[in-house]
């Protein structure tokens, strides 16, 4: 490898490292100095270093950090399961031998493009207690006698919420499900239904073993991604009824942007992001213990 | 970039043999149950199309119907002429073009580096990619804020350019080395062979070959920057530089259950954005699908 081709490669690759350092990297560390100062929008000019008061704040003092993080793992758990339940079933079904699969492939992956904002507002159009479209057709078929209130009721709001992101999420695992299914041979399944295994037994000790992998990073990464989504709950309860849907992202957004408390939403980020980490290790060790418990 | 299709396994022989009505019911099922998880699934975006096309009457109205009895385009004149709609998209047209032109021309370049060039760091840079895509924007949103405020970038364009260039970059990144890769090497060194110069022999061979590739991810980059909400709600202060999804959220304050105003803007916003989508999705999902699996 000569010298000047290395050069070339550093120079071609310099106006993206730098972009990233500047924007990605320096406000991690930077996010990580402020949740250590006194910083508060109000009082611009008296910063002062305050070590780990604001962490000791989120964590013993005050209980909003635990119950926004309980409520970010029910939102986080019901999302991914229910998104990776639609993602699998419409990726089985898209891997049959039919015609057609790219158009269905095509319509199931529209929720995916469509806009965050347009999707809250599209979401609360159908929730709306008196002009939404499912009250109206729950009624309609008699299951309703009085109109229910998807995100006014603090325990439904956090369900009716996840319905949406579980809209919004299940086409990725639709996408890389099947492209995982499309590598499956077809050999072994016939080989199991000549063993006699039906379809259940097939899905259960042919297919799914044979798409663990892409099932764990899939599942993995949408964890990741609703773990740190905003925009969903934000437009679409702000947090709310009575904190029933505040999770983690909406109340940093609240902290530094409503209350200013620029010191104390650094210090709620960074626990995000420890908890992001946390969440990638373990799911890292269960996918490496899986991998060696499974026969050669 | 050939997609070589293999022909289905229809045997000869199955022409021959009687009609296999299981075959035929398990088709039939697979296709009926596919149709209705799609009704299902693309309804909402279907009510929200057919409502906006309803007079105010209807749209409120105690029966609804699945098609407006009357169809007008009033909401959308309505939302186009009365508010300051237009501004919004032009906002948005602007930024996401500049955004997705910076993007594709700083991204081809560390694409094609990663995807040919055997350098010392290479690893490095990839896992530098890798990672910072999995750092929370929620997180990063309040030191940027602050960063963006010294610059002296707070409520201009120029904030949100910057940002969603640099974090568009580690998936276009991503995705381009994947169709660089899939280009044959020998065309490279048959160019260098006859004396092209390095950078020529990519704008002159690589490039013109990777037009799809270029096409998905300009189109991946545009869309998410046309989509964007959390940083432009927190970068932006003055009404006439919002972008669209800012600004289709202000309608819920500024016009308080203004249903018709609304949904014929979120109709707006996303019948480009879904048109665009159609048109590439067969590229954006081989990139996609070709990250994942190589990554």
């Amino acid at each position: 490898m000569s010298n000047r081709r290395a050069f070339f490669a550093y120079y071609l690759i310099l106006p993206s490292l730098v972009l990233i350092v500047l924007l990605n990297l320096y406000p991690l560390i930077e996010g990580i100095i402020v949740s250590m100062q006194n910083q508060n929008m109000m009082r611009a000019n008296q910063t002062a270093f305050v070590g780990f008061k604001h962490y000791d704040r989120a964590l013993f003092q005050s209980i909003d950090f635990w119950g926004s993080l309980g409520r970010t793992v029910v939102w986080t758990a019901g999302s991914v399961a229910g998104a990776y339940l639609v993602g699998l079933s419409l990726a089985l079904l898209l891997n049959m031998q039919i015609r057609g699969r790219g158009f269905f492939r095509a319509l199931f992956l529209i929720p995916w493009v469509v806009p965050e904002v347009v999707t809250a507002l599209l979401w609360k159009w159908c929730y709306s207690d008196e002009f939404g479209i499912i009250n109206f057709l729950l009624a309609r078929v008699g299951l309703l006698e009085k109109p229910i209130p998807w995100l006014s009721n603090p325990d439904i709001a956090m369900p009716a919420v996840i319905v949406v992101q579980v809209w919004k999420l299940y086409p990725v695992m639709t996408i890389v499900l099947l492209a995982a299914l499309q590598n499956v041979p077809n050999e072994l399944h016939e080989a199991a239904s000549i063993d006699g295994a039906g379809v259940w037994q097939r899905l259960r000790y042919v297919t799914l073993p044979l798409i663990r992998s892409a099932s764990v990073i899939i599942t993995m990464l949408g964890a990741i991604w609703t773990f740190q989504n905003f925009d969903i709950v934000y437009l679409l309860t702000g947090g709310g009824p009575a904190d029933a849907t505040q999770i983690l992202p909406t109340l940093v957004y609240e902290k530094a942007f409503w209350a200013l408390e620029i010191g104390y939403a650094s210090a709620l980020g960074v626990l995000i992001l420890i908890c992001l980490m946390v969440m990638s290790v373990l799911y890292l060790l269960v996918y490496r213990s899986q991998a060696q418990a499974e026969p050669a | 970039m050939t997609t070589t299709y293999t022909p289905a396994l229809e045997s000869p022989r199955s022409t021959a043999q009687p009609i296999n009505y299981r075959r035929i019911a398990t088709l039939a099922a697979t296709y009926a149950v596919l149709m209705i998880a799609a009704i299902i699934i693309l309804f909402p975006i279907y009510w929200m199309v057919a409502s906006s096309l309803k007079p105010q009457n209807e749209m409120f109205a105690r029966h609804m119907t699945m098609l407006p009895i009357n169809w007008t385009l009033e909401n959308y004149i309505n939302v186009w002429v009365n508010t300051d709609f237009p501004t919004y998209f032009f906002n948005s047209f602007k930024v996401a073009s500049i955004t997705t032109a910076c993007s594709v021309i700083v991204s081809m370049y560390a694409a094609y580096a990663i995807a040919r060039i055997n350098f010392r760091g290479r690893y490095a840079f990839g896992l530098v990619l890798l990672v910072t895509q999995m750092f929370p924007h929620i997180m990063l949103v309040v030191p940027l804020f602050l960063i963006i405020q010294r610059l002296g970038l707070f409520n201009t364009h120029a904030a949100l350019i910057i940002a969603y260039t640099a974090f568009s970059l580690p998936f276009s990144i991503w995705m381009l080395r994947g169709f660089f890769e899939a280009i044959p090497k020998e065309l490279e060194d048959a160019a260098a062979i006859d004396g092209a110069s390095q950078l020529g022999t990519f704008h002159k061979i690589i490039l013109p070959l990777a037009g799809p590739g270029l096409a998905a991810v300009a189109m991946y980059t545009f869309i998410r920057a046309w989509n964007e909400f959390l940083f432009a709600l927190v970068f932006l202060q003055s009404s006439s530089l919002r972008t669209l999804p800012l600004g289709l959220a202000s309608f819920q304050e500024e016009y308080t259950y203004r249903w018709d105003l609304m949904l014929a803007g979120g109709s707006i916003i996303a019948v480009p954005v879904l048109f665009f989508f159609l048109l590439m999705q067969r590229f954006i999902v081989q990139g996609l699908v070709g990250g994942a699996v190589k990554g």
